[in-house]
């Protein structure tokens, strides 16, 4: 009886190391396109953001391929700001 | 003790097909709300698909085949109407219940009119935008903020102000359109090409004062 749980407690955590990383990685990537989208839409310079951060909801901490940093958050008017970090 | 790794690779590839599954998924967009009907453009899809069987079947001998399709205008359809013959060995069946007046359907000139693509009005566009998986949340917002911004310059235009020209109007309008487009063009392909099919009507009902008064109220 208690093999059996074991194994089945061993295939969820499996199941579960294995789920989990893709799905954070595919919430990332498409989080990194949309940063990209919005920087690109305010005319910054970026290429393409390689590394994202949430700072907050709807506030984020961008890395472009270029080397450039940004900070894009929605502002209390509803307005997307895209500001460049030294 | 192989039982029970079995069970495991199963759950595992059962984990990989839901994932699978999902991304499949995403990319379908709710049922457009469009205000134009297509139907016009689909009786023709279907009058030009049952020819081709047809004409398989009305020409058994290969020889009279050849000598018929002597109009200019079909030589398209008779083109492919050589090849399908390949086929009639197992699609024979169907071929006794084609009636014959179907090859007078033959000449297909509704098949090469443009179909009518759907237009959306402004609250169907906002609602499909809306909708969309194509973009992301904050891609969305800074549209909406560029839009409304446009729709600023265009209230500045009604309001007397000589500086934003409808010209002026349009290029911006325009490069909105372009940058909704090619943020759709590979993740929402149907939105798309409805935006691109609607971006003159939508023009026009910006452009016309009484309209943009309507749409402001």
């Amino acid at each position: 009886m208690t093999t059996r749980v074991i194994a089945r407690a061993s295939s969820f955590f499996v199941l579960a190391c294995l789920a989990t990383p893709v799905a954070a990685q595919q919430d990332n990537e498409a989080l990194k396109k949309d940063l990209t989208a919005v920087i690109a839409l305010q005319g910054q310079p970026c290429g393409e953001v390689v590394a994202a951060t949430v700072l907050k909801q709807n506030d984020y901490a961008a890395t472009c391929k270029d080397g450039n940093k940004y900070h894009v958050y929605e502002n209390d008017k509803g307005r997307v700001v895209v500001d460049k970090q030294k | 003790m192989r039982r029970y790794s079995a069970v495991i690779v199963l759950m595992v590839l059962s984990a990989g097909c839901t994932h699978a599954k999902r991304t499949e998924t995403q990319p379908q967009p709710p049922p457009p709300p469009v205000t134009a009907k297509p139907e016009a453009a689909k009786a023709p899809q279907t009058a030009t698909a049952t020819p081709a069987t047809g004409t398989a079947k009305t020409t058994p001998a290969k020889g009279t085949a050849k000598a018929t399709p002597a109009k200019g205008t079909t030589t398209a359809v008779a083109a492919t109407g050589t090849k399908t013959p390949a086929k009639p060995a197992t699609a024979s069946n169907s071929a006794k219940t084609v009636p014959p007046p179907a090859t007078k359907a033959q000449p297909s000139a509704p098949a090469k009119q443009p179909a009518a693509t759907p237009t959306l009005d402004l609250d169907a566009l906002e609602a499909r935008l809306k909708q969309t998986k194509g973009i992301g949340l904050m891609t969305k917002l800074s549209l909406k903020n560029q839009v409304d911004d446009l729709l600023g310059e265009f209230r500045k235009h009604y309001s007397g102000k000589p500086m934003p020209t409808l010209t002026e109007l349009r290029r911006s309008y325009d490069l909105l359109m372009m940058k909704v487009l090619s943020l759709l063009q590979d993740h929402d392909q149907q939105l798309a090409s409805d935006i691109l099919s609607s971006r003159e009507r939508i023009w026009g009902l910006l452009a016309d004062p009484k309209s943009f008064a309507a749409l402001d109220a």
